[in-house]
């Protein structure tokens, strides 16, 4: 044991520890934020189509609506049949409205996820729940590209921050989808482990070069063009798994074949000494 | 090909739901023939077997694009005419559809119906005139040489 700092050096050191914790946490944020903006572009489309569907539906029916009631009116026998045919139509938009009502809500769920501000407190999650949520926000970017296939084991409830490890699972999936040029495949499984889970993610990209592999944890490199990462993503991942939830992440990779992400959280966090 | 009366119109999107909202609006207001694909690949076989006025495909699709699949519409019927419908927020790959694929309109998601309509008439019309202007060229040709030959016995006549 070394010998009692003076107290003001101690509380300087904490008010300097504090600080360098405040800056992390806006760092993961703005970082957070930076890879909702590049995905946008994917949900706007993915949200548009039945938006558009909605108002022409809308169109449609209050039409037909209109013709049912001057046929009514006028009891005229071929406008009745006429506007007979035209209410089956409308009961088969109604049915389309309410499945592209679903699809937008499912989108609006995935996004509430990630844009939540974690409690100070960790709670129960469902990761498999928070895995499909993250990955209806890049299928957005995906669709026509890649194909997902997920492998979910049953999981028991792991307590957590959801939002920060969704952050994690989105950027992880956002690289893997990086990785890959042109036609390719994501393979997500998740499994119960001992006393934690597992969760891999594994892309049929190009692959990390043995000399990146070093590297790649570690903040603030990037293989990316200007404007499509920062090269804090994987950093922030580590630290989020590693730090906040006492897991493990790592990684193997061959050039030409592609990566797989291991990810292991524990199902419950030891209790941190008070204090 | 046969000169059929009603307009034929193909809708491409990889989302049932988008055809489905088109052909009920396009029933309701248009005598038009409508054929909706979700898959570009049989949009292409139905464009080598029919006579169509107009095609309009959505964007982003699995398998095919829709810049890939208006390439292959191009080079398969030139006459009918290309719109893109798309929610794609990238102008980027609208500026190179309308420069790759001679698109006749580009239509954002999610569309005004009345504003759809209007475009797909115009582009039924253009496509129209388009092949009329082509019979007429060719007509003209075969006048032009068969003239040629008169000319021709008429010069072998009189040497």
């Amino acid at each position: 044991m070394s010998q009692p700092d003076p107290p003001e050096a101690l509380n300087e050191l904490a008010s300097l520890r504090a600080k360098a914790e405040r800056l992390a946490a806006q760092l993961a944020e703005e970082h957070k934020m930076a890879e909702l903006g590049r995905l946008l572009a994917g949900i706007v489309h993915e949200i548009n189509s039945p938006i558009g569907s909605i108002l022409s539906n809308n169109q449609v029916i209050i039409r037909s609506l209109e013709m049912l009631k001057s046929a009514l009116a006028s009891g005229d026998r071929a406008a009745l049949e006429k506007s007979g045919r035209q209410v089956e139509t409308c009961l088969s938009l109604a049915a389309i409205d309410k499945i592209a009502c679903e699809r937008i809500s499912e989108l609006v769920r995935g996004l509430k996820t990630f844009v939540r501000v974690d409690s100070a407190e960790m709670r129960k999650a469902d990761l498999n729940e928070q895995i499909e949520n993250m990955l209806k926000l890049t299928q957005c970017d995906f669709r026509g590209r890649i194909a997902v296939e997920t492998d979910f084991g049953a999981l028991p409830p792991v307590e957590c921050h959801a939002s920060m490890l969704s952050q994690v699972f989105l950027n992880i999936l956002v690289n893997a989808g990086h990785a890959i040029d042109g036609p390719g495949k994501i393979t997500v499984r998740t499994r119960a482990e001992g006393g934690g889970v597992h969760i891999s993610i594994a892309d049929t990209g190009h692959g990390i070069k043995p000399e990146d592999r070093p590297k790649i944890l570690a903040g603030g490199f990037t293989t990316k063009a200007v404007g499509v990462g920062t090269g804090l993503g994987l950093s922030l991942s580590k630290r989020i798994v590693e730090e906040t939830h006492g897991g493990s992440i790592d990684f193997e990779s061959e050039v030409g074949v592609g990566t797989t992400f291991h990810i292991r959280i524990p199902v419950e966090q030891k209790k941190k000494a008070a204090g | 090909m046969s000169t059929n009366q009603k307009a034929s119109v193909v809708i491409v999107d990889d989302e049932e739901m988008v055809i489905t909202s088109v052909r009920a609006y396009l029933e309701l207001e248009t005598e038009f023939e409508i054929h909706g694909f979700t898959e570009p690949e049989q949009a292409v076989k139905h464009m080598e077997n029919h006579l169509v006025d107009i095609a309009v495909s959505d964007y982003l699709m699995p398998r095919m694009s829709g810049i890939q699949f208006l390439t292959r519409a191009k080079q398969i019927q030139p006459e009918a005419s290309r719109v893109l419908l798309t929610g794609h927020a990238d102008k980027q790959s609208a500026i190179q559809a309308i420069n790759d694929v001679g698109l006749y309109q580009y239509v954002e998601k999610p569309w005004e119906n009345a504003q759809l309509l209007l475009i797909i008439q115009n582009g039924i019309e253009r496509s129209k005139l388009l092949r009329e202007l082509r019979e007429k060229v060719s007509e003209l040709d075969t006048a032009h040489s068969s003239l040629k030959n008169v000319q021709k016995r008429l010069l072998q006549a009189f040497l």
